[in-house]
């Protein structure tokens, strides 16, 4: 059987050239056995068009910066084979994220911020002794942390959800997951009250409109729905106490 | 941070308008489904409808499920109007959004939205009737017997409809349930809904004009 011809819409748009309209411009590329988008794109940048922009780093669906409408569907490009996709694609740079252009977003500037907005490390006055051996914990509880650990920060979940579209302060089900992951450590001494205060509001876990598109979306299966159910109990019963 | 949003720090709010959205939309489900019900009684003979409606009428029942209603359909729209996009920019952020991503969830919570704004003026124009002129077999099947057979229709579509988004919604917000399943047993209580209530239709149909 004859290879595919594969035709890519790709989104073009340079920030620094703002009198160029947006346009999506077309590219056909012969498939190969094994073809991911990475190759497609790699393809496309060397033999037909060198201002292509678009990121990868691991190639292999760890480091999260390949994240991108495909068909539609916010997704890692490097875990994306082009079999499983019809003949026509259309890729689209992750919305919400500042767009540096073409395909390519700025996805850190943003998990910084939410990083930082969720507090996101372990807040204890104990001391530690370098030294010391680490205190054992329960494999139950090392393996729920493990779940919300890993989050490869793709930003998948954001892009795909309308609130986050909508509303530019919402931390989205990444920034919900990551307050879940400290909620379940024990070595947090964080009171439920100071996670309200984090995560409480119309910018947390009660703006979430409950679309799921981040659940349906997230490439590493990270259970979101669980999570985000989890974080608004655990709030809602800490909202409830406060006085 | 900014100045306002700083002054206007009252996080336990957002917890409890969540809250009043959810439970008034959960209990207004429950109105929709009892209502219903009752509707359905005349699937029995009019003895059965005219006796339910007296005795509703004999226990004042009927003001209690109005002023319920008013006040129940009041605090979820109040609550949820926060929610549906206002700005005209914002309106096509969502529809393009939804578009794109092509996510049966995302197109869903869409309809929602616009089922339950339009449902708003539907309400209050069958309160208005039920309440200036009354229930009782005659009455209704002469209102069913005319071009308001349509707009009962639509009514019962759309109620059904957003009420079981909403029960659907409210579930994946707050349990971890199987979203498949959850989906299949909505599915079905809707056509069966849906079914009954068209069912209470035709046949108050068929009693127009005849009684
Ligand atoms: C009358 C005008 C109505 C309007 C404008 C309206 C609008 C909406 C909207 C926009 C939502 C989504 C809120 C969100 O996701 O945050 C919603 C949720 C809901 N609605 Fe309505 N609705 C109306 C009437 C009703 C009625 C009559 C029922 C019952 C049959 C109902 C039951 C629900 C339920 C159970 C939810 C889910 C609540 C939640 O997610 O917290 N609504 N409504
Ligand atoms: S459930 Fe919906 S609103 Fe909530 S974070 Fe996920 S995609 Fe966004
Ligand atoms: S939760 Fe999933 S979709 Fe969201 S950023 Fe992390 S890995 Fe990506
Ligand atoms: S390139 Fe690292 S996840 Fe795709």
């Amino acid at each position: 059987m004859n290879p595919r011809q594969l035709t890519f819409q790709i989104f073009r748009y340079n920030p620094e050239t703002p009198e160029q309209q947006p346009s999506m411009q077309n590219y056909v590329v012969e498939e190969e056995p094994g073809m991911t988008l990475f190759i497609a794109l790699n393809r496309i940048r060397e033999t037909l068009d060198p201002t292509l922009r678009f990121d990868f780093v691991c190639r292999a669906g760890i480091c999260g910066s390949c994240g991108m409408l495909i068909n539609g569907t916010p997704t890692l490009a490097c875990r994306t084979l082009t079999k499983n996709l019809p003949e026509n694609i259309t890729l689209m740079p992750l919305p919400v994220f500042q767009l540096l252009g073409d395909l390519s977003v700025d996805t850190g500037t943003w998990f910084r911020e939410m990083s930082i907005r969720t507090e996101s490390w372990v807040h204890s006055n104990k001391e530690i002794d370098p030294r010391a051996p680490e205190e054992p914990m329960d494999n139950e509880t090392a393996l729920s942390i493990y779940e919300a650990e890993r989050c490869i920060e793709c930003g998948c979940c954001i892009g795909g959800c309308a609130t986050a579209n909508l509303k530019p302060d919402f931390i989205g089900a990444a920034g919900v997951n990551r307050v879940a992951r400290f909620m379940l450590d024990p070595r947090d001494q964080r009171s439920e009250q100071e996670y309200f205060d984090v995560v409480g509001s119309e910018d947390g876990i009660f703006g979430c409109i409950g679309l799921m598109a981040c659940d349906d979306n997230c490439p590493v299966g990270i259970p979101l729905q669980g999570q985000l159910a989890y974080v608004r109990k655990k709030m809602a019963s800490a909202g409830w106490k406060r006085k | 941070m900014h100045l306002q949003r700083a002054l206007m720090q009252n996080r336990k709010m957002d917890l409890w308008v969540e809250l009043v959205q959810t439970v008034s939309g959960l209990l207004l489900v429950g109105f929709l489904w009892t209502h219903m019900i009752f509707v359905a009684s005349i699937l029995l003979g009019i003895e059965a409808f005219n006796t339910l409606a007296k005795f509703m009428e004999d226990f004042g029942l009927l003001p209690v499920a109005v002023i319920f209603i008013i006040l129940a359909g009041a605090a979820h729209v109040g609550t949820v109007l926060r929610r549906i996009p206002g700005r005209w920019q914002e309106q096509k952020i969502v529809w393009r959004h939804a578009k794109t991503i092509k996510h049966h969830d995302t197109w869903s919570w869409l309809f929602q939205a616009v089922t339950g704004s339009a449902m708003l003026i539907l309400i209050i124009i069958h309160v208005f009737v039920v309440v200036y002129a009354g229930i009782n077999t005659e009455l209704s099947a002469d209102r069913v017997h005319s071009w308001m057979l349509w707009f009962y229709i639509v009514l019962l579509l759309l109620a059904e409809y957003h009420a079981s988004v909403g029960l659907y919604r409210t579930l994946v917000k707050w349990t971890n349930m199987k979203r498949r399943s959850l989906k299949t047993v909505l599915l079905i209580i809707t056509i069966l809904t849906v079914g009954l209530g068209l069912i209470s239709l035709a046949v108050f149909y068929s009693h127009g004009g005849s009684i």
